[in-house]
């Protein structure tokens, strides 16, 4: 099976990185992954690890220095004019902090709208704003409200409500549940189970709790220091992990997590 | 060695906490467990005495004979930082970033012992290094911001324990850190706790956190505390509703290493969300998201017993059954 | 009867149901904004009126009544120096006043917070360097280019405006460019990104309405400076000339006046200092309304 998203031997560096003439503070050293239509990958790592640069370079937010993405065959920098748009439309992202990720000044119904007003140049009406919303469990009585009067539960739904109101083919989710109780996390994490399989969606989801990983996720990445430490499927990593990183990784999250015996 | 009886705190006529009974014995670890709205941090700050003036605050938290509640601001502050110390959640946030690491870590020593000059100093470093951080020497002379997220929690530490108090409370400590770094410091706390004989209130959302650290744990929900007990009880029989279903909806980590039952399973929810404050129903504060309520929810459940310590406040308990 | 549906629909804190009545809104609408609004009002009325009448014709000297205190028949307020009605000053002096400050203001801000914008949405290696621009244009002493531009325009008016302007646009730049950089490292312009929105849209539509409240306040105060600016221009020749009427060439002849007409700086003193004040409320309350967080009455 062909990858939908293919990144091979990719460096980035943030601008104004250059620390001497030569020597480049790379944030990604070196990264190559292929992620496969319809396939949930979880990238984990902890904080400076480089995660969520990552996603932002494989969606084409920014722009990598060396190596290859490609999104459905294509260099993503070959998405020019016309065609950016359409790599905008098909990878969506979601946000970590719901209060940080909707304007608040713009009533829900305009955030909503907003991709489709952008990437579609139409300006959706309530009938398919509803339909939006419902599908994340919301009711329409959100829409006319302002971000600060809904809680944090409800305006990550809105969020993820409106990365996929242009139909995606990838959806990011930079630690989409983080900040998020336990209750309303689980809550968040059907939804977007239930999202993917419905849509047949492609996940990629960054996150540094390996038990939410592990529950979401058939493959995982690991990451440290800006390189992947390892990769490959969720289960055989995680139950024999080859290198000692993500055995440590493993052995905290462990110590500080519920053990469970059954998954349900 | 603290204890709360009735602790009612209100906001504008609405009553946000409501603690009827809780203990915390002398070198001991309870965790309070709950989630955003839960009064969690609420509780901690009535303790502390650190509430908003607007608050009206009933009862009593008896700390070493002493009711707190009933002490003005002179006395609180005595006890603060030198009896009961404190560790917040950023460290970031708690640290001065204009200030060396010394000099803040020897104003907590000068506040509240009575040493002084040089003696302050090698308090410092003595500290520094109880909480394990690498080249104390050093690290005095640093900015906060020139060192990681786990050193700087360390550092709150070190000044939180500098006058030797007898209670440590712990709100979300390691919340903002990373997972290895979150098990070095739960470890130096629960080590802490055992050299010095100190006991520790753990605040926080999360149970697998709880469970690591504390022998102890109060489950609040609506301001009241449901379930409270052993900790292995707890998590093994909880028999409270809530308790159970935040247990169910803890994604977890499998015991043994068969990750492939779990991936793609759903999580067990709980319906609905934490209601606002005033907007609970009246009895069982949790009865609208219950599956088990029945018309006897509808009044306030009692408090039973079951076992040993495992007390628990509903009329439809789990007995124990996930 | 426990609730077996799975939608999580509580929201914080929703408001009623409904559009309150217009009364209601209106009561609830802050106290600063009618009494800002009022006071703006007046003095607006005041100037336009004052171009279809007066106590007086503009300029008519009394000269048998130079200095009338308050309350002499038929000069509510007395006279100046010159006999001139202080009324008839008062209500001319408004026109250019508010004329000079409004018009210098609102250009200031209209230009400086487009480049301070621009700034904050440029490329991160030009940045520091584009600031130092705006801190040169800072420092550059404001009287100075005001004599500067008289001497080859001439005084008046539109020098003074020119002056004004020249000296508030590199503040108000300056001031943007932090809250806008700020914005702009938020999540909810990175998702605008993402959907395929330019910098320029998300400057005008996300930055832009997101430190309003603060170019609000900032545009109060630069209004509430630039009428003392302007007496101040008056007073060193760069503004209107004898016989136009401004309140600034006013209360700057009252000083030279402390010893036989002492009350006569009341008079345009308490009108720079109401009209500034007027703005001030103004801003103030048009900050709360449009704040959504804050306007209960759902204006926005």
């Amino acid at each position: 099976m062909t990858s939908l998203v293919e990144v091979s031997n990719m460096y980035f560096h943030y601008p104004r990185a250059k620390i001497a003439a030569g020597d480049v503070g790379w944030t990604l050293h070196d990264i190559s992954v292929a992620i496969r239509p319809n396939s949930t990958v979880g990238i984990v790592g902890e904080s400076g690890s480089g995660k969520s640069t990552l996603i932002r370079v494989m969606c084409g937010l920014l722009r990598h220095q060396k190596g290859s993405v490609k999104f459905d065959g294509r260099e993503v920098s070959e998405y020019e004019g016309a065609g950016v748009n359409d790599l905008r439309r098909r990878n969506q992202i979601v946000f970590q902090n719901p209060r940080r990720s909707l304007d608040p000044r713009m009533t829900i119904r305009r955030s909503l709208s907003e991709p489709i007003r952008a990437l579609q140049e139409r300006n959706p009406d309530d009938t398919e704003l509803i339909t939006s919303i419902q599908r994340v469990g919301l009711g329409p009585e959100v829409l006319s409200r302002f971000p600060h009067q809904l809680s944090g539960g409800q305006l990550q739904r809105v969020g993820i409500a409106r990365s996929l109101s242009v139909n995606p083919d990838v959806l990011y989710a930079d630690e989409p549940v983080s900040a998020l109780d336990v209750s309303v996390q689980a809550q968040v994490l059907n939804l977007l189970m239930d999202l993917r399989d419905q849509l047949g969606l492609t996940l990629v989801m960054v996150s540094h709790d390996l038990g939410v990983v592990s529950r979401m996720c058939e493959e995982i990445v690991v990451m440290r220091h800006g390189r992947i430490v390892e990769a490959g499927r969720t289960d055989s990593v995680l139950a024999k992990p080859a290198s000692e990183y993500t055995a440590a990784l493993l052995r905290a999250a462990r110590a500080a997590s519920l053990e469970r015996s059954t998954a349900n | 060695m603290l204890q709360l009886r009735n602790l009612r705190v209100a906001i504008d006529d609405q009553e946000i906490i409501n603690i009827a009974e809780l203990d915390l014995q002398p070198g001991s670890r309870l965790g309070l467990v709950g989630e955003s709205g839960s009064g969690k941090t609420m509780t901690a700050k009535a303790i502390a005495g650190l509430l908003p003036d607007e608050t009206k605050v009933s009862g009593s938290v008896v700390f070493g004979g002493q009711n707190l509640l009933e002490l003005g601001d002179r006395e609180l502050a005595k006890i603060r930082g030198k009896r009961i110390g404190f560790v917040f959640q950023d460290p970031a946030r708690s640290l001065n970033p204009m200030m060396r690491i010394g000099k803040q870590v020897s104003e907590a020593i000068r506040l509240h012992t009575d040493l002084k000059g040089d003696a302050v100093k090698a308090k410092v470093i003595e500290l520094l290094r109880q909480v394990q951080l690498p080249d104390p020497e050093a690290l005095v002379r640093r900015y906060p911001h020139q060192l990681s997220g786990g050193q700087q929690q360390r550092v709150m530490i070190a000044a939180a324990i500098a006058a030797d108090p007898e209670l440590l409370i712990a709100d979300e400590p390691t919340t903002a850190l990373d997972v290895t770094v979150q098990e070095e410091i739960l470890r130096l706390l629960i080590s802490l706790s055992e050299q010095r004989k100190m006991s520790l209130l753990f605040v926080s959302h999360d149970l697998g956190v709880i469970r690591f650290v504390c022998d102890r744990v109060a489950v609040i929900y609506g301001g009241n505390i449901v379930e409270s007990g052993r900790i292995e009880d707890i998590v093994t029989r909880p028999m409270h509703r809530y308790t159970a279903a935040l247990l169910a909806a803890n994604p977890g980590m499998p015991k043994d290493d068969n990750f492939s039952a779990y991936i793609g399973k759903r999580l067990q929810t709980i319906t609905g969300s934490v209601p606002a404050v005033g907007k609970f129903p009246s009895g069982c504060r949790f009865r609208n998201r219950c599956q088990h309520a029945t018309e006897s929810c509808s009044n306030a459940p009692a408090t039973s017993t079951v076992g040993q310590e495992h007390r628990y406040a509903c009329w439809n308990p789990g007995n124990g059954g996930r | 009867m426990p609730d077996t549906t799975t939608s999580a629909t509580t929201p914080a804190s929703a408001p009623a149901a409904g559009r309150p009545s217009l009364r209601k809104r209106l009561r609830r609408l802050p106290i600063t904004l009618y009494v800002g609004g009022t006071l703006v009002s007046l003095f607006v009325l005041v100037a336009l009126v004052s171009f279809v009448w007066t106590p007086y014709p503009p300029n008519t000297l009394n000269l048998f009544n130079r200095l009338a205190p308050p309350g002499t028949p038929g000069f509510i307020f007395g006279t100046d120096r010159a006999g001139r009605d202080v009324v008839t000053e008062l209500m001319l002096g408004a026109r250019n006043s508010l004329y000079v400050s409004v018009v210098s203001t609102i250009v200031a801000m209209f230009l400086g917070s487009l480049i301070g914008l621009s700034i904050a949405g440029s490329k991160s290696v030009l940045q520091g360097s584009l600031t130092r621009f705006v801190d040169v244009g800072i420092a550059l002493p404001g009287i100075l280019t005001a004599l500067v531009l008289a001497s080859k325009l001439g005084p008046g008016n539109t020098t003074a405006t020119l002056a004004i302007i020249t000296w508030q646009v590199p503040v108000a730049a300056r001031v943007t460019i932090g809250p806008a950089r700020q914005i702009l490292a938020l999540d909810y312009v990175e998702a605008a990104y993402g959907y395929g929105r330019s910098k320029a849209y998300v400057l005008r539509r996300h930055v832009l309405p997101n430190i309003s409240p603060l170019l609000i306040v900032l545009g109060s105060v630069m209004f509430a400076a630039a009428i003392l600016i302007e007496a101040a221009l008056a007073f060193l020749g760069v503004g209107v000339q004898p016989p136009t009427s401004s309140w600034g060439r006013f209360l700057n002849e009252t000083q030279s006046l402390l010893e036989a007409a002492p009350y006569l700086m009341f008079f345009p003193g308490v009108a720079i200092v109401l009209t500034a004040l007027g703005f001030n409320l103004l801003g103030d309350g048009l900050r709360t309304v449009l704040d959504p967080q804050q306007a209960r009455s759902g204006l926005a």
